[in-house]
């Protein structure tokens, strides 16, 4: 690959006291023939909520998974992983033991998985796997599952009821927070989540995106919000990150990113995403398709589908640069992007805002 | 929940009620019965009607010359308290042989098919593990190869080899001679050395099978979000191996398991006729050789029914394995 390490460094300047930093991680298949995560550097704020979006098969699970050390069996993840428990502590996951890592997995840092309803063993009780847990800890269980029904309660559910309960009798929300809970239960530090909501419907995903930020404040956890759906998590994160083809393109705070995204791919992204405001002629595919992990360009990635790409996009991959304070993206031509790219609905930047008067 | 049960139970008797009609039927109605062979052969050698008629009657319950709704009436009375009449060829009570003969049927069947089920799934489940290894290739190879094999030409190269050229095993019966039947030793390993082979040639060809499908559900099983959750919950590999992989994978073998009891209970006829172990398909055979129309119809009744509460077993005992299945709302099964 032609990427170098200094080259992302930056897109982390921002955090002051990170709880998870992530520093040149690269998950690798068949030897290091396929990428399908490619060098990727950034950090979480301790007590933030990072929304981490991309389309699918941009390597947003790979980058989850990274964060607890699972990358699935043949993947190979290299880098630095680096985990602050407290501001003057630090430790490297990648070097842990695996009694170190099955420690850290759950206990600090823990994960919502895609699809809530494969998470839990057929044949085994709700409660039977928050005791497993705890066992599987060394934690008293009585005092656990004390916690446990806490939790249970804080999300909505009856405690009693749930764990009493095989998972195919809880409907699909249900299931999603006893998910959420069975991940709490060792109080982690960070909350690690894969598509929570994918596949729910829009209430149930509106009703869990608030219980999440209830549950954010009194649980005092990090969140890590990985989705495809941009308007979903636009709500709810603090600072967001957009993937593209296995890397990061851009990362700042939620209303940067929103309001006055510097990155081609981001704008057109967010142009493309169904909005109650905008009419349907506006709303604007992205031609082409993203590349497969293997072969990938040695340029930019996204050069073959952006309206701005010139040969020094499709030669030399582009470094981070830093649009304002914590605000960074990954183009050559970011400052056109944001003249030459109208965002489409209201409430985008100056160019967008001056379509949207136009508009109406 | 209740209300299933009782359906379910109401439906095995028809269906053991239907069997044995279907049994009586086939006897009776067929044209040329076999009684009337033999009261026309009876009749001939000079005996006297009424005689003949009397041991006829002493020799399936019925009367001959009843009406056919009283004949049916009087087999199916007598069936339902055990009793299907005499042998013919033999002399003796149908139930008494049947008796006599279905422990070792059961003794074989019952312990074959444990052998099957534990092996195949200890197989299959390593296979599982060490997916593509060398040892996966291996077993897999052996175990289509002994799938493709039936049981009667393992059972007869097994008896050629072990019985008749190297002596190693009795080649036929059920224990020696003289072994007094009884909670000894002796009798033990006598019933034990002459069940041998036919458990062996049973076993060896059903293990491949079971061994191919607990392979191919624990594949299945191990890629599940549920696995790697407990993975990332820190829960032992053990712990993970068992309740959350060989659970959930042997579901679905269970029912084949008692339906496999059921079929190898038919396949004794086969087995038990090569190895000369009189067991019930042992029986079975020599009715059907010597026109012995009360034996068959008892074997042939007690192989059904053995096979009907096979498949009823497995149905009330399923949802105590699996809770997805304990309810039992809807109307199939």
């Amino acid at each position: 690959m032609t990427t170098t390490s200094e080259r992302l460094h930056r897109s982390n300047d921002a955090v002051e006291d990170p709880i998870l930093e992530v520093k040149n991680a690269s998950v690798t298949f068949d030897d290091g023939e396929t990428y399908v995560l490619d060098d990727v550097t950034f950090s979480i704020e301790r007590n933030e909520i990072l929304g981490v979006v991309g389309e699918s098969g941009s390597g947003k699970s790979m980058l989850a998974s990274a964060l607890l050390d699972a990358i699935p069996a043949p993947g190979h993840l290299s880098g630095e992983v680096l985990y602050h428990p407290d501001q003057h502590t630090t430790v490297d996951i990648l070097e842990f033991t695996d009694d170190e890592l099955m420690e850290y997995r759950w206990a600090d840092v823990s994960m919502v998985f895609q699809g809530a309803m494969s998470s839990f063993n057929p044949t085994m009780k709700v409660g039977a796997h928050f005791q497993d847990t705890l066992k599987a800890h060394n934690e008293s269980v009585p005092d656990g599952m004390e916690f446990a029904r806490e939790i249970l309660s804080d999300l909505y559910l009856d405690p009693e009821r749930v764990l009493d309960s095989y998972p195919h009798e809880l409907s699909g929300g249900m299931q999603q927070r006893a998910l959420i809970a069975l991940s709490l239960l060792l109080e982690p530090e960070v909350l690690v989540m894969d598509e929570p909501t994918a596949a729910l419907d829009l209430l149930m995903q509106r009703s869990i995106l608030l219980l999440l930020e209830d549950i954010k404040e009194k649980y005092d956890v990090t969140m890590v919000f990985i989705t495809h759906d941009l308007p979903l998590v636009a709500s709810l994160a603090d600072r967001m990150a957009v993937m593209y083809a296995f890397e990061l393109i851009e990362a700042g705070p939620r209303d940067r990113i929103i309001g006055e995204s510097a990155h081609p791919y981001t704008r057109a992204l967010l142009n493309s995403t169904p909005n109650i405001d905008a009419p349907l002629e506006e709303m604007q595919p992205i031609p082409g398709k993203s590349p497969a992990p293997v072969n990938v360009p040695t340029g930019c990635s996204y050069a073959d589908r952006c309206p701005l790409a010139t040969e020094t996009c499709t030669r030399d991959a582009p470094s981070f640069d830093q649009v304002e304070d914590e605000h960074t993206v990954a183009c050559h031509h970011w400052q056109q992007a944001r003249e030459e790219i109208a965002l489409s609905f209201a409430g985008g930047d100056e160019a967008g805002r001056s379509t949207g008067g136009e508009r109406r | 929940m209740g209300h299933y049960y009782l359906r379910r139970t109401a439906r095995m008797f028809v269906t053991v009620f239907l069997v044995a009609s279907l049994s009586f039927g086939l006897i009776r109605l067929l044209p040329g019965g076999p009684f009337s062979l033999l009261r026309a052969n009876l009749l001939r050698q000079g005996v006297p009607a009424s005689e003949v008629d009397a041991r006829i009657a002493n020799l399936q319950n019925i009367r001959p010359d009843a009406p056919l709704w009283e004949q049916y009436a009087d087999y199916m009375l007598a069936a339902g308290q055990g009793d299907f009449g005499t042998s013919i060829a033999l002399g003796e009570p149908v139930s008494r042989i049947i008796a006599q003969a279905v422990p070792w049927t059961v003794f074989i069947v019952l312990v074959s098919t444990v052998l099957i089920f534990v092996f195949g799934i200890l197989l299959g489940a390593i296979q599982a593990y060490w997916e593509g290894s060398r040892f996966d290739q291996l077993v897999s190879g052996v175990s289509v190869t002994l799938m493709s094999v039936p049981f009667y030409v393992v059972a007869v190269l097994a008896l050629f080899v072990f019985a008749y050229q190297f002596g190693w095993f009795p080649t036929a019966g059920t224990v020696g001679v003289g072994v007094e039947t009884g909670v000894n030793m002796a009798f033990f390993t006598s019933a034990l050395h002459h069940a041998a082979l036919p458990i062996f040639s049973y076993t060896i060809t059903g293990i491949g099978g079971q061994a191919l499908a607990m392979r191919g559900n624990s594949i299945q099983v191990l890629g599940n979000d549920y696995v790697e959750v407990a993975r990332l919950r820190g829960l032992s590999d053990s712990r993970i191996a068992t309740r959350y992989v060989a659970r959930n994978a042997i579901l679905p073998l269970y029912t084949g398991f008692l339906l496999l009891l059921g079929f190898r209970l038919g396949g004794t006829v086969i087995l038990e006729q090569i190895f000369s172990y009189p067991g019930l398909g042992y029986y079975m055979w020599s009715a059907l050789e010597s026109n012995d129309y009360p034996l068959m119809m008892g074997t042939f009744l007690v192989i059904t029914v053995a096979l009907v509460i096979g498949v009823y077993i497995a149905d009330l005992t399923y949802g105590m394995i699996d809770p997805r299945i304990s309810r039992g709302e809807s109307d199939a099964y």
